[in-house]
């Protein structure tokens, strides 16, 4: 991680508040992405069984919800206005985030070692070695999706955007992309910094936004780390940096500034066996044991759509429910993002609706699919 | 073995329950040894651990870590129980027995029956109850944290009736604040300052209310406002919030502006869970997710130090004490091997001070079954047992009132908890119960089988009339005020034995007038209220039940509170009382009486809070005693 807080304002791709903003929803786009994943897993396994995996993919994805609201904090700082009901904010799974130099894609299935596997990638901390190093190049032939490599043509760019397929390009250079999640948040800090050195110039500031807007911490705790209230540079800069080092832990560490367990850290646990206490060093956990069933757990068919469901109407009819309600919650959060936040604490009985109701799903076998079990689409 | 991490408060460091054998107790000399590791306990060794004393607690429960795991365990044997009462999500353990409702019924001598723990032999039975595991009661407890009335502390003076406290609430006060910051109490001083309870300017709670339930503001559109004639004097009720000791939105402006940091789920390993309450409806006995305070929050930090030591599977079977000086000179205690056997090791561990926190049942069933009566210049061990005796009224609504859903209880009525009445009749609380007839009846279960076995209702059908009876249930708990009295005891008999040849507390416990007359008042106030509200009243009342008590030719059942209180009461001098107002013992120096057993009364307040304010202040005398008998001892770590 190289996110830092007094850089000088070289080198930053961000030079329209506009742009800013561009950056801001992408980061809400990303942060969320992760979620699906996380719950099916998550719900993915045998109630009473596998409490240690349980504890740690919930606390996981409880977080992600906390950068959800951080960056909306900061975008609602700048002026801008979070959106997440746009059609394309919930991605088309399988999609392709970005994080290392492997451009991988992320599943909707069940718990399992490949699952972890992509959470370990997701969350790896991929500090960029020098300047040239924070971006990859787009490698469109790899995808398939260009014969010679370069960018699609922008009505297809604009459909693959659309789709939520791709995420982590850099907006306006469809050639490139961040290494990691950490590079895609130190880039916003330095457009924050640039814009605001500028604005200071002329007198003014970028930190227009209505601070009634800000979602406070009496609104939104557990799971570790807390609401920033974003008003002006220091508090974007101190909520963009906890999201970036909760999930990778700060400068390589373990823990992050608020003595949370990095994201990366708490999964590694599952594949260690081992908890984390304070002291240890990153790959080396000496807390209690623990214990990951593997074979405790719904054979979610994996990026199920609902077109799959045709010869299973009340499993259809399930998953359709499921997606409105996933709609629903998301509006309200939304909602809570745009001037009501007391709207997060009322959406805490959606998200036992989402979990009674994925549950529903995920404990039904498919018909035509002998040994596998339906779960959420995710399509909305 | 793995070291402690001292800075997360949620961290129960790993094998602290299970890595100090009895032996091992039993050859060190402790600063300071605690019988029980409840809330009580907790308090007094973490305090005693900040202040630098080595401290051993003795636990009767099993031996196992305050883990996630350990908690999980009690949470699916829970859901898995078929009769869900306080004691359902814990093992069966016949070395240290707890008292189940289910068990209540007289025993007849020479009964050859080993079916139940409390030994009672009147016809009236008291249902209460108290837990024996790591954490004791907290794990069972609701969360409703109360302070007492200032008048509570002096009801003799003011109205003739029970006895004072040695103590005014002006004493206690600076300790009630320090127990509402261990426990975490979510309330509203505007809510709380009634009937002469009052905060320091500034002060605030930890955390923010409880938000009132739908049923709550339902009942107080017919309740607010109405008017009540009492002793010649009027009284107007409202609905009001309680203080709960259960994690909520934290109140930004607490000391001072600092803040407060909600305490969730305890765990050798970092869980984030708990750290606010999500409404899930079965405070009592375990929340899912450890929103509810219980003692191994405290015992966690207790722990941190390393200077406190626990010993589970000991049960402790006697008070060793030197006859010449009356000092205590040691504990024994039963170390039992396993939950399945009853063989067990004796051992006795000796230290400078002795603590009894074992909840008011069991330090006198101790100090009886240790002969200390015959030391005792009061003999008042084991006299002047104490419970809220609770009267049930349900009425169904006329319209759905979202009944199931928040934490068990939100609001009540406590207008009626103080007043000139008192000098003839027992003031009480009332409770508006969100989790419906439960309690009563036997809800939700009964109404189930009603549904499908009597009117034969099945699928959408049976789903719409259940959701529809459910969410209009509305029970009132009537929390009454039962004075001390000195033929309300707890003794032993040498007829009643465990399995591992411990006394069994034998139990004498009767309503008296006093506390009828409230009751009987309390029937008729429900009657009001249901009116008021349009619903119609199902309360019956069985005289053939346990819980009978007849009142001026009525029936009522009175069941018990689990508020267990007064065996060993504090008062002015070794004649009147059994402790001090430190809650010395007059007759041992060196011993201390720390629990629910040395209040004097309990007034209407749930006890909780009032022995945790109590623990916080003892503390700070046997640090001074410990002091004055040694230095302070290096900490090991």
């Amino acid at each position: 991680m190289s996110v830092s807080e007094s850089e000088p304002s070289q080198g930053s791709k961000i030079q329209t508040i506009e742009e800013l903003h561009q950056y801001l929803y992408k980061g809400l786009q990303l942060e969320h992405a992760t979620l699906p994943p996380y719950l099916t897993a998550l719900y993915s396994l045998h109630p009473g069984k596998n409490s240690d995996a349980w504890h740690v993919i919930r606390v996981v994805a409880v977080e992600e919800m906390l950068h959800l609201t951080l960056v909306a904090n900061v975008m609602n700082a700048v002026g801008g206005t979070p959106d997440l009901t746009k059609p394309s904010f919930v991605p088309n799974y399988p999609t392709r985030l970005p994080c290392g130099p492997d451009y991988f894609k992320v599943h909707l299935r069940p718990f399992s070692d490949e699952a972890l596997d992509t959470f370990l990638k997701i969350e790896k901390p991929a500090p960029a070695a020098s300047e040239e190093d924070r971006f990859v190049p787009m490698d469109w032939a790899a995808l398939g999706l260009t014969s010679n490599g370069s960018a699609p043509p922008p009505d297809k760019l604009a459909e693959l955007e659309e789709s939520g397929t791709i995420l982590g390009l850099v907006p306006g250079e469809p050639t490139q992309r961040f290494l990691s999640i950490g590079e895609f948040y130190e880039e916003i800090i330095r457009g924050i910094n640039h814009l605001e050195d500028q604005a200071r110039k002329a007198g003014t500031t970028i930190f227009t936004g209505d601070p009634a807007r800000q979602v406070t911490p009496e609104y939104f705790y557990s799971g570790g780390g807390d609401v920033i209230k974003v008003t002006g540079r220091d508090t974007a800069v101190a909520a963009l940096t906890l999201v970036a080092e909760q999930g990778e832990g700060l400068h390589g560490g373990i823990f992050d500034s608020q003595d949370e367990i990095a994201h990366y850290y708490r999964f590694q646990q599952l594949e260690k066996g081992r908890y984390y206490q304070k002291g240890d060093n990153p790959g080396e956990p000496s807390g209690p044991d623990l214990n990951v069933d593997w074979s405790a757990v719904y054979p979610v068919k994996p990026d199920i759509k609902l077109a799959d469901l045709a010869g299973d109407p009340e499993i259809l009819a399930a998953a359709k429910e499921f997606n409105q309600s996933y709609a629903t919650f998301l509006t309200s959060i939304n909602l809570a993002y745009n001037g009501q936040p007391d709207l997060l604490l009322k959406a805490v009985w959606e998200m036992f609706r989402i979990r009674d109701s994925m549950n529903r799903l995920i404990r039904n076998p498919l018909t035509g699919h002998p040994g596998a079990n339906a779960g959420p689409t995710f399509e909305l | 073995m793995t070291s402690y991490d001292d800075t997360d408060q949620m961290i129960f460091p790993a094998g602290a329950a299970t890595q100090t054998s009895a032996a091992e107790a039993a050859k060190g000399e402790w600063d300071a040894v605690i019988v029980g590791g409840g809330m009580a306990g907790s308090i007094v060794a973490e305090q005693l651990s900040q202040a630098g004393y080595r401290v051993v607690i003795l636990e009767a429960g099993p031996g196992k870590d305050l883990d996630l795991a350990e908690y999980e365990s009690y949470l699916s044997r829970f859901y898995g129980a078929v009769i869900k009462d306080n004691q359902s999500p814990y093992p069966f353990n016949p070395n240290a027995r707890m008292p189940r409702s289910t068990d209540t019924m007289p025993v007849h001598p020479g009964t050859p029956r080993d079916d139940f723990y409390l030994v009672q032999e009147d016809k009236y039975c008291t249902d209460t109850t108290f837990t024996r595991v790591l954490g004791g009661t907290s794990m069972h407890w609701e969360g409703k944290a109360l302070r007492m009335l200032p008048e509570d502390f002096n009801l003799q003076t003011k109205y003739g009736q029970g006895l004072n406290w040695p103590l005014s609430y002006d004493d206690l006060e600076p300790y009630y604040r320090q127990a509402e910051a261990e426990l975490g109490v979510a309330a509203e001083v505007e809510d709380q300052t009634y009937l002469g309870m009052y905060f320091p300017r500034g002060y605030v709670f930890p955390m923010h209310r409880m938000p009132p339930s739908y049923l709550d503001q339902t009942v107080a559109r017919g309740v607010d406002g109405m008017r009540v004639n009492l002793a010649d004097d009027d009284y107007t009720l409202q609905v009001r919030s309680f203080p709960q000791a259960r994690n909520g939105v934290p109140n930004a402006a607490y000391d001072g502006g600092k803040g407060f940091v909600p305490v969730g789920a305890v765990s050798t390993s970092q869980v984030e869970e708990g750290e606010r309450c999500q409404g899930n409806t079965n405070c009592v006995p375990i929340c899912p997710v450890q929103a509810k305070y219980h003692a191994g929050k405290t015992l966690a930090k207790a722990l941190r130090k390393g200077n406190v030591k626990i010993v589970t599977q000991a049960v402790a079977s006697k008070v060793e004490i030197n006859e010449q000086d009356q000092r205590v000179t040691g504990i024994t205690i039963k170390n039992y091997q396993s939950l399945d056997s009853d063989s067990y090791e004796t051992y006795t561990v000796k230290g400078t001070v002795y603590i009894l926190c074992a909840h008011a049942i069991e330090n006198a069933r101790l100090m009886l079954a240790s002969d200390m009566q015959r030391m005792s210049r009061s003999k008042l061990i084991g006299r002047n047992l104490m419970d809220h005796a609770y009267l049930l009224s349900w009425g169904l609504l006329p319209e759905p009132a979202g009944t199931m859903r928040g934490t068990s209880c939100t609001s009540g009525i406590t207008d009626l908890r103080g007043g000139r009445f008192r000098g003839t009749q027992a003031g009480f609380g009332v409770d508006i119960h969100n989790d419906g007839w439960g309690w009563a009846t036997g809800s939700p279960y009964t109404d189930l089988v009603e549904l499908v076995d009597k009117r034969g209702l099945r699928g959408r059908d049976l789903r719409r009339t259940l959701g529809n009876q459910i969410s209009r249930q509305l029970l009132l708990a009537f929390m009454i005020d039962l004075l001390p009295d000195r033929s309300n005891t707890v003794t032993v008999d040498d007829r009643y034995k465990d399995a591992i040849g411990n006394l069994k507390p034998v139990v004498s416990l009767k309503i008296p007038p006093y506390t009828m007359r409230g009751a009987a008042f309390a029937r008729k106030l429900a009657t009001d209220i249901f009116e008021k509200l349009g619903a119609e009243d199902r309360t019956t009342y069985d005289k053939d039940r346990y819980s009978a008590v007849e009142h001026d030719g009525q029936w009522y059942n009175i069941v018990g509170g689990n508020h267990l209180a007064g065996t060993h009461i504090m008062g002015t001098n070794p004649a009147n009382s059994v402790v001090d107002h430190t809650q010395q013992s007059w007759d041992h120096d060196n011993l201390y009486l720390v629990g629910p057993g040395s209040l004097p009364s309990i007034g209407t307040s749930n006890i909780s809070l009032t022995m945790a304010a109590l623990a916080f202040r003892s503390s700070t005398h046997i640090v001074r005693q410990l002091r004055a008998a040694k230095a302070p001892a290096t900490v090991r770590s």
